[in-house]
């Protein structure tokens, strides 16, 4: 009986031995020459495999940017803090300019108290199903409908929809757009901000002409031109009855206060800044 | 005539996959591109063919020989195993393509059922080794032949209105069992 035992356990500790020497071998045999660089830039990227880069997962993208085929910043979500670590590892300036963030923004000012509900919805809890079925409860047929599927898609935590209405955390968004392609209204665009200036925003999306407007939202730009005349100067611009911000003028100089105050329906927001560099 | 017989009849008649039903799971999991189906049939025919002549050696000159054949599971797992590990760093390093393409089901050879199958059918019907070098090629090209036939129906179907039920996993299975079906025709095909 105990005869069994040993001779069980010596073939079974030969043949692993065996197995083990075969596969140590093949293993040096057969060792792939991967570019050491791929896995140091593999290791920059955030390693959530998003996909914004354009490739499956940060794997094919790091074997791509050591190709030399995508470059060093291709990586969205990583922003300028990974596409300086990947530019050092590949020892390439980077394309983006620093002191500059992608950032999610929200076009609706439309807080719960603003929005002119035009009936009570009982389907599906979200923006996508009430805007497929019937169009969207609220009078405005471009305004924020508040059942949060930016929040619910946003990667990062980013955005959170509270009194109706989605609040980026610029510290959070990495402007990889996942938000601006869920939304079913086109409410949110992702801008690239100059940290040094002030963050400031248009809070309406509608090209209606201002009569309109003023029949469906009481915060809805009415296109009457005062941010034009009265903000600083080349910061904005009315266009298809819709004030906007050219964000890359923006600098520091720039100051909003009157802006902002004189807008008559206050659609044009302060919103906080990054804190970092990033 | 004989080591013709064996191969025929693992590969139609009593196909691992659609007569047994082994090795399911790279079956539904890797036929929805014939290329990758094509390549996890090659490398399972290659781990099938070698699991089969090694292990008939182990099997007959250490198991026997040492009076402990009850050591075969364990035994052949091992084989299997490291005979997968090997096909995984082959592949990496000279087809990373397919390495990419095969992901997670690579490994999976290990757990394949019809491998460890095929070693236990071949002890359980004592064939001698050109018979089970044969038995084991045939096994990998039966389990090829099964893999491409259902990636070219279900390329075949991606285009189709499918009723929304059915879909993904549903319809699979349905066409993996009609497919079983229409195997049987080969039935009694060769005497085995």
């Amino acid at each position: 009986m105990s005869g069994t035992v040993i001779i069980s356990a010596a073939t079974m500790t030969g043949l692993s031995l065996l197995f083990a020497a075969l596969l140590g071998f093949a293993h040096t045999k057969l060792k792939v020459e991967e570019d050491p660089k791929v896995e140091r830039v593999e290791e920059a990227l955030p390693g959530i495999d998003c996909g914004a880069c354009g490739y499956p997962g940060c794997h094919q993208c790091a074997v791509n940017i050591v190709k030399g085929k995508a470059p060093p910043d291709s990586c969205v979500p990583g922003g300028d803090e990974v596409a300086e670590k990947v530019a050092e590892i590949m020892g390439l300036d980077i394309g983006t300019e620093p002191g500059k963030k992608l950032v999610a923004v929200v076009h609706c000012g439309a807080t719960e108290e603003f929005k002119q509900r035009t009936g009570e919805y009982e389907g599906v809890e979200s923006c996508r199903g009430i805007e497929l079925t019937t169009g969207g409860n609220i009078k405005c047929e471009y305004g924020c409908l508040g059942y949060g599927d930016c929040e619910e898609a946003c990667p990062f935590d980013a955005i959170h929809v509270t009194n109706g209405l989605p609040e980026v955390d610029p510290d959070k968004c990495t402007g990889c757009g996942v938000c601006v392609e869920t939304c079913p209204r086109d409410i949110i665009t992702v801008e690239e901000i100059n940290l040094d200036g002030e963050f400031v925003a248009v809070a309406c999306n509608s090209p209606d002409d201002g009569v309109t407007i003023r029949k469906k939202c009481e915060v809805g730009c009415v296109a009457c031109g005062l941010c034009e005349k009265l903000g600083p100067e080349g910061a904005f611009e009315v266009q298809d009855n819709l004030s906007q911000v050219h964000y890359p003028e923006i600098d520091e100089e720039m100051d909003f206060e009157t802006a902002i105050d004189k807008c008559p329906v206050d659609c044009i927001v302060s919103l906080s800044k990054p804190t970092e560099e990033g | 005539m004989e080591l013709f017989f064996i191969f025929v009849a693992i590969v139609l008649t009593q196909n691992f996959v659609l007569h047994y039903f082994l090795g399911i799971c790279p079956f539904l999991g890797v036929s929805d591109e014939m290329e990758a189906a094509f390549g996890m049939g090659i490398a399972t025919t290659f781990v099938m063919t070698l699991t089969a002549i090694i292990t008939w050696n182990i099997n007959n000159f250490i198991l026997e020989g040492f009076g402990v054949e009850f050591l075969e599971y364990v035994s052949f797992i091992l084989v299997i195993a490291s005979l997968v590990q090997l096909v995984e760093m082959f592949l990496k390093k000279y087809v990373p393509e397919l390495y990419q393409t095969l992901g997670i089901y690579l490994p999976l050879i290990t757990t394949n059922c019809a491998v460890m199958g095929l070693a236990l059918f071949m002890v359980l019907r004592d064939y001698n080794f050109v018979q089970s070098a044969i038995f084991g090629f045939g096994a990998g090209v039966g389990f090829t032949l099964a893999l491409i036939i259902m990636a070219g129906i279900r390329s075949e179907l991606m285009e189709d209105a499918i009723p929304e039920p059915f879909r993904g996993t549903g319809i699979t299975l349905l066409t993996a069992g009609l497919l079983a079906l229409a195997f049987m025709g080969f039935s009694g095909l060769v005497p085995v």
